[in-house]
Parts: C-alpha cells; sequence; structure tokens
C-alpha cells in the first residue's frame, strides 16, 4: 500500500523527464487496455569511461523509449562500479529491486548468491545470442552452464607503450613474452643519477589485481574456481615473483593509482603501461605523443580476465517486466548498437557482426589499436567470479603491495592471502546455506 | 581568510614622499607585505583550478606544455554542462543544505539545553543514547534509513536527503558542553526577571554560544555540501540529485579523471560559494570578533 503512494510520485517525476513525449503519444498507438499498462523499468548503471558516456547511455535510452511502445525505462546513473553494486543491493534488501542493472562480472557469485538474477538462458537460445556473441565475452554470465546477463561493455588490460620512448631506445616492437618485456622495461627506464626520471613500466594500481589474473593466465592458470581461489599454485607465485624482480630491478613502479597510472603515462613518466582497454581513447587522444596497445606479454600462452560487465535482470519482478527488460537488454547489445558503442567509448563490441559493420571497419583502419584488444579477448576469460569477490580482491591487493614494497616474500603472502580469502568464502557459503 | 579583499590603506604614491613618511607607510604595510603571499599560497590552488580549467587535455600532462594554456579553451564550460545539469545541481545542494542546517540548528538548540539544564526521569539514559549515534559510521545505518524511508514515501525524493540528518547527536553534545559553561547565575537572574525557558534560552543562553553555533554550522554544512554515497543511493531522478554526483561523473572515471572538465566543472561549483563569502566577508568576520571579544 505504502509503496503504490511512494511511486505515484516517482512516477510523476519521471513523467517530466524523458518519458513525456512518449506517453503522451500513446494512447493512439495502443489497445486501451495495454495503453494503461506501460511497463516501467529501471536500469541502474555505472559510468566507467568518462562522464559522455552518461550522455551517450540517455541518449540510447531515450532512443529505445521512442522506438518501443508500451516500455518505458528510467535510467539511473549510478556512481562507479561498487557505488552500483551497492544502490541495487540496496534495493534488493528492500524487495524492491530495479528491472536491470549493469554491474562488473566479478559480482555474478554475489547477486546469485542473493538469488536476484533471472535465469535467461532460454531465450538467449531461441535468439542468436549464443551463435554471434563473441564466446569469451558471453562466459562472463554464465555460472553452471546457465546464462544471467548479457554482456554490454567488456573490456580487458592491454599494454600501451609509448612509441617515441621506442623509438629513442631503439626498440622495435612490443614485447611478446615476459622476458622481452623484461628487457624492454630496463632499456627504457631513464635515471639521472639516483633520481628516477622514467619508469620502464607501470601497472594501473587499484586494479593491479585484474592484471595479475591476467599473468596467471599467461602462465597457464585460471587462479579461482567457483568456490575458492587458488593463488598459491606455482603459476601464481612465479607470475608474483617475476613482478617483485621486475621492481627489485628498479624499472617498474612498485606501486600506483588507477587514475595517477594513466596520468604519469601521457606525462611521459614511465613509457609502458598496463591499462583498461576502456582507456584507449582518453589516452590516444590525452598523449602529446603515439601510443602503441598491444597484447599483454605471454609466457606459457596469451591470457587475459575480462573487467566490464553484463546487463543484468531481475528475478523478483512480474512476468510482464521480466519478458519487456529481455526486449531492452537485447536491444542495448544488437549489433548496431554494439558497434557504435564500441566506437564511441572504447568498450568492445560483444557481437562478432557488429565487427563486420562497415563503421566499424572503417574506424578500425583509423584507429589499428582498437583491435589489439579485441583480438586479444580470444584468449580471455572471466574475472574471479567467486562469492565474497570485493573481499578477495583486497586481500590480493594488499598482498601483493605488501611483497612488492618488499615486507613479505611471494609464495608467503599468496599462501596467506589464500587461505583467508578461501576461508572468508566458506563463511559467506555456509551463511548462505 | 586572506587580506585580498581587505580595503588597503590608499597608497601615498601622488605625494612626494620624504623619508620619515616612507617609513612610516613601510611599517603600516608591514603586515601586507606579511599577508600578501599568504593570501598568493591560499589563492594558488583557485588559480591552478582555473588555469586547468582552460587547457586542452594534452596540455595537462605534457611537461613542455607553459604553465597557462597556449589558447584559453572555454569550450569546456559548455562542455562540462553538457555531461549534466550543473543549475539544477546547484540549487538542490543549497535547498539540502540549508534545510538541514536550519533544522539541526532548532533540534540541537532544544535537545543540548534539556540536557544541560532541566532534569527529568532518564536524562542519563538519553544522553548515553544520543552518543552512541555519534558513535555509529553512517554507512552501518544506511540500509536501516533506507527502509524508513521507502516507508515514508520518501525515496526520491528532496527530502530523503534530509530527513536522515535532521537531528545530530555530535551538535547536541557540542552545544550542550557549551551551554554547561554559561554560568547559571545568569538563567537565575533572567528567571527572577520573569523569563521562561524559551526566552532565556533565546536571550540568554545563544547569544552566549554563537561561535559555538557558527562553528557546528561550518562543520555540518561541509559535510552535507560533501556528502555523495548518501545522495546517490536515495535518489535516482537527475532533476533532484545534488552536485557531488555531478562532479562524481567526470571524476570517478576508469580511464583517469578528465582533468579540464572536472575543473571547470569545479569552478562552477565553488564560484556561487566563493561569491557569496566576498559579499558576506565582513559580516562573518564580524560575528566572530563580536563573540569572541565578549
Amino acid at each position: 500500500m505504502k509503496s503504490t503512494i511512494s511511486n505515484l510520485t516517482r512516477r510523476r517525476l519521471l513523467a517530466s523527464g524523458l518519458a513525456a513525449p512518449f506517453v503522451s503519444a500513446m494512447p493512439g498507438v495502443l489497445t486501451p487496455a495495454r495503453a494503461n499498462e506501460t511497463v516501467k523499468l529501471q536500469f541502474m548503471y555505472p559510468v566507467g569511461v568518462s562522464g559522455d558516456i552518461n550522455t551517450i547511455i540517455s541518449n540510447m535510452i531515450a532512443e529505445f523509449n521512442a522506438t518501443h511502445d508500451g516500455i518505458e525505462v528510467e535510467a539511473i546513473y549510478a556512481g562507479s562500479y561498487d557505488n552500483t553494486e551497492q544502490k541495487v543491493i540496496t534495493a534488493l534488501g528492500v524487495g524492491e529491486p530495479p528491472a536491470l542493472w549493469l554491474p562488473i562480472n566479478s559480482s555474478l557469485q554475489t547477486f546469485l548468491g542473493l538469488d536476484a538474477l533471472e535465469d535467461i538462458t532460454e531465450q538467449a537460445k531461441a535468439d542468436d545470442i549464443y551463435d554471434d556473441f563473441i564466446g569469451g565475452f558471453l562466459d562472463t554470465a554464465v555460472s553452471e552452464d546457465r546464462l544471467y546477463g548479457l554482456s554490454f561493455q567488456p573490456s580487458t588490460p592491454v599494454l600501451y607503450y609509448n612509441k617515441d620512448a621506442y623509438a629513442e631506445a631503439g626498440i622495435e616492437k612490443a614485447p611478446e613474452t615476459w622476458d622481452e618485456l623484461f628487457q624492454a622495461a630496463k632499456a627504457l627506464t631513464v635515471r639521472d643519477g639516483d633520481a628516477l626520471k622514467r619508469w620502464g613500466l607501470i601497472i594501473g594500481g587499484g586494479w593491479h589485481d585484474w592484471m595479475f589474473e591476467g599473468y596467471c593466465r599467461q602462465n597457464g592458470l585460471v587462479p579461482w574456481e567457483a568456490d575458492k581461489v587458488l593463488w598459491d599454485r606455482p603459476e601464481s607465485v612465479e607470475a608474483l615473483e617475476f613482478w617483485k624482480a621486475m621492481v627489485d630491478a628498479g624499472c617498474m613502479a612498485p606501486a600506483s593509482t588507477w587514475q595517477g597510472s594513466a596520468n604519469d603515462f601521457m606525462a611521459g613518466s614511465t613509457a609502458m603501461l598496463y591499462h583498461s582497454t576502456g582507456s584507449l581513447t582518453n589516452l590516444r587522444t590525452s598523449s602529446p605523443f603515439e601510443v602503441g596497445v598491444a597484447f599483454m606479454p605471454k609466457r606459457k600462452q596469451f591470457g587475459a580476465s575480462q573487467g566490464g560487465g553484463p546487463i543484468m535482470i531481475a528475478k523478483n519482478q512480474s512476468d510482464a517486466k521480466k519478458e519487456a527488460s529481455w526486449t531492452f537488454a537485447r536491444w542495448m547489445t544488437n549489433t548496431e548498437n554494439q558497434a557504435a558503442w564500441s566506437r564511441a567509448t572504447g568498450y568492445l563490441a560483444v557481437r562478432k557482426s557488429s565487427w563486420e559493420q562497415p563503421e566499424m571497419v572503417e574506424y578500425l583502419k583509423e584507429v589499428p589499436q582498437a583491435e589489439v584488444a579485441m583480438k586479444q579477448s580470444e584468449f580471455s576469460g572471466a574475472f574471479l567470479q567467486v562469492p565474497a569477490y570485493s573481499r578477495a580482491r583486497d586481500t590480493l591487493k594488499s598482498a601483493i603491495d605488501r611483497t612488492l614494497a618488499g615486507e613479505v616474500a611471494p609464495e608467503a603472502a599468496l599462501k596467506d592471502a589464500t587461505a583467508e580469502v578461501n576461508r572468508e568464502i566458506a563463511r559467506v557459503m555456509r551463511r548462505r546455506g | 581568510m586572506s587580506d585580498a579583499t581587505h580595503p588597503a590603506p590608499v597608497p601615498a604614491v601622488s605625494r612626494p614622499a620624504p623619508r620619515p613618511r616612507w617609513r612610516k607607510l613601510a611599517r603600516q604595510n608591514a603586515l601586507h607585505l606579511l599577508m600578501a603571499p599568504l593570501a598568493l599560497l591560499w589563492l594558488s590552488p583557485l588559480i591552478w583550478i582555473l588555469v586547468t580549467s582552460l587547457k586542452t587535455n594534452t596540455e595537462v600532462f605534457d611537461q613542455a606544455a607553459g604553465f597557462l594554456p597556449a589558447s584559453p579553451k572555454f569550450s569546456n564550460y559548455p562542455s562540462t554542462l553538457s555531461v549534466a545539469p550543473f543549475g539544477t545541481y546547484l540549487i538542490n545542494s543549497v535547498i539540502v543544505t540549508a534545510t538541514i542546517l536550519a533544522c539541526q540548528l532548532v533540534t540541537i538548540t532544544l535537545a543540548a539545553y534539556a540536557f544541560a539544564r532541566l532534569t527529568f526521569p532518564g536524562k542519563g539514559l538519553l544522553f548515553t543514547l544520543f552518543l552512541l549515534q555519534v558513535m555509529f559510521p553512517i554507512y552501518a545505518i544506511f540500509l536501516t534509513n533506507f527502509v524508513t524511508l521507502r516507508e515514508m514515501g520518501l525515496v526520491n525524493t528532496i527530502p530523503a536527503m534530509i530527513v536522515p540528518f535532521v537531528a545530530s547527536g555530535y551538535g547536541t553534545f557540542m552545544l550542550r558542553q557549551s551551554f554547561r559553561q554559561v554560568p547559571s547565575e545568569l538563567s537565575d537572574a533572567a528567571r527572577l526577571d520573569g523569563c521562561g525557558h524559551m526566552a532565556i534560552l533565546w536571550h540568554v543562553y545563544l547569544p552566549l554560544v554563537k561561535p559555538t553555533l557558527i562553528a557546528f554550522g561550518i562543520i555540518s554544512v561541509v559535510t552535507h555540501w560533501n556528502d555523495y554515497m548518501w545522495p546517490l543511493l536515495v535518489t535516482n531522478s537527475e532533476g533532484i540529485r545534488t552536485l557531488p554526483i555531478g562532479l562524481g561523473l567526470l571524476a570517478k572515471a576508469d580511464s583517469g579523471a578528465d582533468w579540464p572538465r572536472l575543473m571547470a566543472g569545479t569552478t562552477i561549483v565553488v564560484s556561487p560559494l566563493l561569491i557569496l563569502f566576498v559579499i558576506f566577508q565582513r559580516r562573518f568576520i564580524d560575528s566572530f570578533m563580536h563573540t569572541g571579544v565578549k
């Protein structure tokens, strides 16, 4: 009873916004019975790349509303990925979840644990999702062979490099293996006596656990399973030892921040940078030199973990809403929209057919760097999809930081972190019953 | 703050300046010599914000580029305004912050008076509860606050950002301590003159604790002006959101902050406050001086 009252005021506020022209045009279009029953959906999304994305998403949603009678989507900006997750979980807590939301893919098990997600496997199979989505991207929303979301804005880390610095140091091509990376980083580091002028390599902090998982994959290990993390395996320890060796050699920064590392790269304070593909447009247009993009170097194989997220649909809502939600999620990820979205943001289009669009082919000719990330996605998989992933990420980051700062040995750090996180995961799963 | 807007004594440049006069002038302005660099230090972040807001993205990090932009890029401003409706956000921020402060001043004054000067059963227990409220971090009660607001039908309205903050345990505690320092002879005298509680509060206590009220006001305004998480949580529509959410759009990017536009946004956000302060500066400082001297 109370919620109906609150809904009325909320809707009234809404009506003044993007939906106004659409609502007024409705009665003539629809049968009277359905005209009263416009399905209203809330869609909560984060803004990961830059302020303009907010405008792009709002425009996409306005276009959807204008072209779909009987459905009205309210676009709700919800801060960063973490903020968005908090907002959605709060709404779930009071039993009024938004119809759809866009979290980071690592949160899949968290939301499944809350029994919040609609299984969309059947709809997807009846549609062309399984045929046309690039496999690695589809997998980020799969748990036990069931699909719980449509990948919308995937990204992976890539290696960015300063082409001017490369020319200066006489390096002709980007490193392909860890050893070559080490050599290049040494050659690119510039010191004036004791004072450091330029790092050879910075691994974007704040998400360095994400890059680290890439290193594990390159060394032949996916460092987690549905109910535990495997950071104490030799492959993983070896990866951290490699980082430590680069730091000890003085060619890799022991710590950085996410935004600071991008700024350092643009300012020429580092010659190479591991950062998200989502940063491509910004790094390319804001650097006063030419920016090169390459696969993250391999050990046994190429490998990367997917960042970015899928659009998820709430389970706790009416069938009409679920159906409308599916229509919306499907529309956001259709061929044309994904191609346009990818060009505008630097995120990777999820559909094979998007990459074959004429505008996309044209774009790749202009910005060949964009293709690198797409090709790397062939070697990529989901990122740390365990319960309590947020705690797990913090623990791993702290273990890496302490190792690189020289406080603890790589193996001991990873062993402790693994034990701690696996205890936490077990606790969460027990509580869930 | 600084002496930037302080009316400086008219320098005697037009007059012929014999030595003693020059000395007198130097002595009179010695303070200014000290204050001018300090003022510059205070102003430097503001100047930096302004300069950065006119640069191109490339210039911000190019070490070869000068301090000033090669050619000022004023288009950063319209392009910032297109990201989010900053005007609406500004109005909402003012409404929310001002209403919270107004309500808090009323509630904490009455509560603090009761705790400081009245005796009633359960006073000690109640006061402990108030102090407990200070100890709970706001994040711990987000969900319960959210549930309460939803039952009141207030989610996604401007009052949702105000209601949880109309009372302040911290403010009550602060003011109670100040009230207790007021000699009880004063209120006894007022009572003999026939004043009730309200009149005593208004004529005796409040004038004496003005500095505390102002200090609390500043803390409250700064806290709620900058609050990000709670407004983000309880609002959905653009039309009722506040400034930090708009700035968050520019600052909290995966790809690194969009500095020129973030600084343009910051300029837009702080200008009204700065202008207000400059206009009312004398009054602000007077009120501090006044109460201080007393």
